[in-house]
């Protein structure tokens, strides 16, 4: 928080100034009172402080790195900068949860197929008073509400135009700083399993599409004849933690999205029917309409069968967890952007559902149906207001909210078996699941008919160097959190391992708090976003590992041209060389955006 | 390798290092004295046993909630603590050498627990009770107040803030140990270092027993002088860590020097 340096040169301000006058005012003249409160009256200007929040390196080896980087960055520019490690979790919650932040570096919490209509959650100012991932920053423009609203409801070459132009405000106001798109690494060894590099490891897709090596060997893995896929992760939340909702608790989702089905699963370039067995779209008047029939004889993993109720439940839930118990509505705080995209949902039957979206195009349309299914009979009992034995602690927050989920009842294809907090995790195949039960014929997913596992078991490390040295022990087949690129020698060294490095869309980004003065300013935020020199942190933090990006949408094909990376950032270039931001321009930059310096270098609040 | 062969192999190794100096230091009469009378002295010592035993049961059975709680009621410093030293130990390690680390990172696992374990054994052996009630009192005193600064104070090692300066040579270099200590202390645990405390408690208590063990308080001396090194060397410990360490240490001493008062063996 801004600190309040100057404080008591602002008391030795008013103890100077009423002494004097108490001697003066003796003559007792009525200018002179007024006179002092004027001065008085006048809090004097002070120098900018502000904390950037981020994970400790042994949690993320690349995001303390950033946020030095920008520390050092902002001191020569004259403001007091302070990097403020946090554990992860308590990061999120301070950030997404509690807005108490200046600036936070992290991670975008999807790693593929980024859209326009992923800004919308992100960044619509109708979202700027919730918690969670819509909107985290408070950023409020009306320019970029109405093209948000533009990129849903057209499509063609006017979205392409409003998603340009939605990137050219983002980029010149800053909300956020894309940072780069990093290269997930992930050492993996090849005598167990095959077909790592089809999607990655990093994702439920990725681990569902693997494959046995031929000859391996797994009967050290269990007592009967099946196989055990061993994952090590710096990353210890999914062991505390399964609540798919709960924002501060998830990463990218891979985990949960084993544990829960949706209707659809987008991989290989389209949305492809998953738990839905035929999807059927149709126009009502501007608005496009989803016919999903379900599979035949889907279940829960406790049993209860999985009907059209459980995906209608979801919507309405998602949209307010309180079920309209309360006046106001808690949503949940992820899944806010695509869940807003649907009108309303109808079931037609125990297996069709009939979702009605607002008006727009399928395109956008389809993305509400990848959010993961939640069972009615488990969650409708956590509407409630949050409590603490019996207690009701917080008005704001429902039950669903803060739950840990223990033992989460989904319908993915693999279960909860048990957990240790901070150790291990331990799922398990579940035997009545689609990809297991209909094995043999021919999938419509395209994916192994049936899982190459039959247990997943994810060990806790305390450090990427920890998880490399797992693998390479036989004692995990792969690493699942980031890797810093100095783990690169240690894996090229061992003869089993075999390094992946797939391209992320969860790019890095330096977030800012809007809320409060002077990050309220896009002139200050954009100044700002000229300390940092993307290009050199690609080199020397990443290791080439990364690509440099002036625009979150820079991996996909919305990116406009003059937004292209071009050797140098095209919206905020870097004011300096090689990573050192030189202070003459910093300085200009700041005066320009219409800051004043005092008399030692510092950059004043106004 | 798994957690409890490293284990194995840090007991082994002390066991013999404690063997080995047993012999060298405490001497075969006072070992044969000790094997006669170890029951009774045992009994001696047993309240001041019994409140570290207490303290560290304690510890360990909360030691998975204190982060939690820390991050309810805990005061973030470890921004403060760079902006009051800065870089110093990055300065440390531009003196590294492969001979140093490897020095270093066995005088942090092994020769640490050595140099805990070993004046049980040779206070143990002395005619007076009140060297070994002290350093008991001590050590837990140690404990017991490190673990209410961990609750109160939240900070990360220079490693988490400084990656780009301060490399983690321990676990870069053997990253098998970073397997056992994340199983004894959490990553947010650097402020004081105790390491660092109980190194120096053990030396301080050495000097007061310089009559009776000489080599022990030049041994005792210098291991703990290089445990301090070795915690900001290999990148676990801030300086600021290591000096209020040091102040925990001088007052678990103090502390413990004014309450036990008797130095017969009877209980």
């Amino acid at each position: 928080m801004s600190s309040t340096d100057g404080r008591s040169e602002l008391r030795g301000t008013r103890r100077a100034v009423l002494a004097s006058v108490a001697a003066a005012s003796a003559a007792g003249t009525s200018g002179c009172v007024k006179r002092l409160r004027n001065v008085v009256g006048r809090e004097p200007s002070r120098q900018i402080s502000l904390e950037i929040k981020t994970v400790p390196a042994d949690s993320d080896p690349y995001a303390s790195r950033i946020a030095r980087h920008l520390a050092e960055n902002l001191e020569t520019a004259g403001v007091a900068a302070r990097v403020v490690p946090v554990e992860v979790e308590e990061l999120y919650r301070q950030v997404l949860i509690n807005q108490q932040f200046d600036l936070y570096v992290g991670q975008y919490p999807e790693a593929r197929h980024l859209d326009p209509d992923s800004l919308y959650g992100l960044l619509h100012s109708r979202f700027s008073s919730e918690s969670g991932w819509q909107n985290p920053f408070g950023y409020t423009n009306l320019t970029v509400d109405e093209l948000l609203e533009e990129q849903r409801t057209t499509a063609g070459k006017a979205r392409r135009e409003a998603a340009a132009e939605l990137q050219r405000t983002v980029a010149q106001t800053v909300p956020f700083l894309t940072v780069a798109f990093p290269d997930v690494l992930c050492a993996v060894r090849t005598d167990r399993f095959t077909k790592w590099r089809t999607f990655g490891p990093n994702s439920a897709v990725g681990l569902l599409s693997l494959e046995r090596l031929p000859g391996a060997d797994f009967s050290s893995d269990f007592a009967s004849d099946g196989a055990e896929l061993r994952l090590a992760t710096t990353d210890p939340r999914i062991t505390e933690n399964r609540n798919p909702i709960a924002a501060e608790f998830r990463r990218l989702g891979t985990f949960i999205d084993l544990l829960y089905d949706s209707l659809c699963r987008r991989y290989s370039g389209t949305v492809n029917p998953w738990l839905a067995e035929t999807v059927t779209w149709a126009t009502d008047g501007r608005a496009p309409t989803v016919n999903v029939r379900l599979r035949d004889g889907l279940s829960w993993h406790d049993g209860t069968p999985l009907t059209a109720d459980d995906v209608a439940f979801t919507y309405a839930f998602l949209a307010d967890t309180t079920l309209g118990a309360d006046e106001g509505s808690i949503p949940a705080p992820r899944f806010r952007g695509r869940v807003s995209l649907v009108d309303n949902v109808s079931v037609t039957d125990d297996r069709t559902v009939r979702i009605r979206f607002l008006p727009g195009s399928e395109a956008v349309a389809d993305r509400a149906l990848t959010i993961p299914l939640l069972p009615e009979h488990v969650w409708s009992e956590k509407t409630g207001k949050a409590s603490i034995a019996g207690i009701e602690v917080n008005g704001e927050t429902t039950e669903a909210l803060i739950w840990n989920n223990p033992n989460p009842v989904g319908s993915g294809p693999f279960r909860f078996e048990r957990s240790k907090p901070d150790e291990s995790l331990v799922l398990s195949l579940f035997d009545d699941h689609f990809l297991v039960r209909d094995r043999g014929g021919e999938d419509p997913t395209g994916l192994p008919a049936r899982p190459a596992f039959d247990r997943l078991r994810v060990q806790v490390v305390s450090s990427d160097v920890s998880a490399v040295e797992l693998v390479s022990n036989d004692d995990a087949d792969a690493t699942i959190s980031n890797l810093s690129a100095e783990t690169v020698p240690r894996i090229a060294r061992s003869p089993d391992l075999d390094l992946i490095a797939h391209r992320s869309q969860s790019f890095y980004h330096v977030g800012f708090n809007a809320r409060q003065a002077p990050l309220s300013n896009p002139r200050f935020r954009h100044t700002v976003a000229r300390l940092v020199d993307k290009s050199f942190l690609v080199r020397d933090v990443f290791g080439w590992y990364a690509a440099p990006a002036a625009s979150p949408l820079a991996e996909t094909r919305w990116l406009p041209e003059d937004l292209a990376w071009a050797g140098a950032d095209p919206v905020t270039p870097f004011l300096g060389e090689a990573g050192e931001v030189s202070p003459e321009r910093a300085r200009s930059a700041f005066r320009e955006a219409g800051y004043q310096y005092s008399e030692n270098g510092k950059l004043l609040t106004r | 390798m798994s957690f409890l062969t490293i284990l194995a192999e840090v007991v082994a190794v002390v066991a013999a290092m404690v063997a080995l100096a047993a012999v060298g230091i405490v001497g075969a009469d006072r070992l044969r004295r000790l094997r006669r009378t170890a029951r009774l002295r045992l009994r001696a010592v047993a309240p001041q046993l019994a409140v570290l035993a207490v303290v560290l049961l304690v510890n360990s059975a909360i030691r998975d909630v204190v982060p939690e709680f820390s991050w309810i009621i805990g005061w973030n410093i470890t921004g403060y603590i760079f902006a009051l030293e800065g870089t110093f130990v990055a300065f440390v390690q531009s003196f590294a050498s492969p001979p140093l680390t490897a020095y270093f990172s066995f005088v942090y696992v092994y020769g640490y627990v050595f140099l805990l374990v070993f004046p049980l054994l040779a206070y143990a052996a002395l005619d007076d009770a009140r060297p070994l009630r002290e350093l008991v009192i001590a050590y837990s005193l140690n404990y017991g107040l490190g673990l209410l600064c961990y609750v109160l104070f939240i900070a990360y090692g220079p490693r988490n803030l400084l990656s780009d300066l301060v490399e983690s040579l321990l676990y870069t270099t053997y990253p098998r140990y970073q397997l056992l200590t994340s199983r004894v202390n959490t990553n947010t645990n650097v402020f004081p270092s105790l390491h660092t405390s109980l190194s120096i408690t053990v030396a301080m208590l050495a000097w007061l027993s310089r009559d009776q063990y000489p080599k022990w308080t030049a041994i005792a001396t210098f291991g703990a002088l290089s445990v301090v090194i070795a915690t900001m060397y290999l990148g676990i410990h801030w300086a600021t860590d290591v000096l209020a360490g040091l102040l925990l240490s001088a007052a678990s001493v103090a502390l413990a020097r004014r309450w036990v008062g008797d130095g017969s063996w009877r209980s």
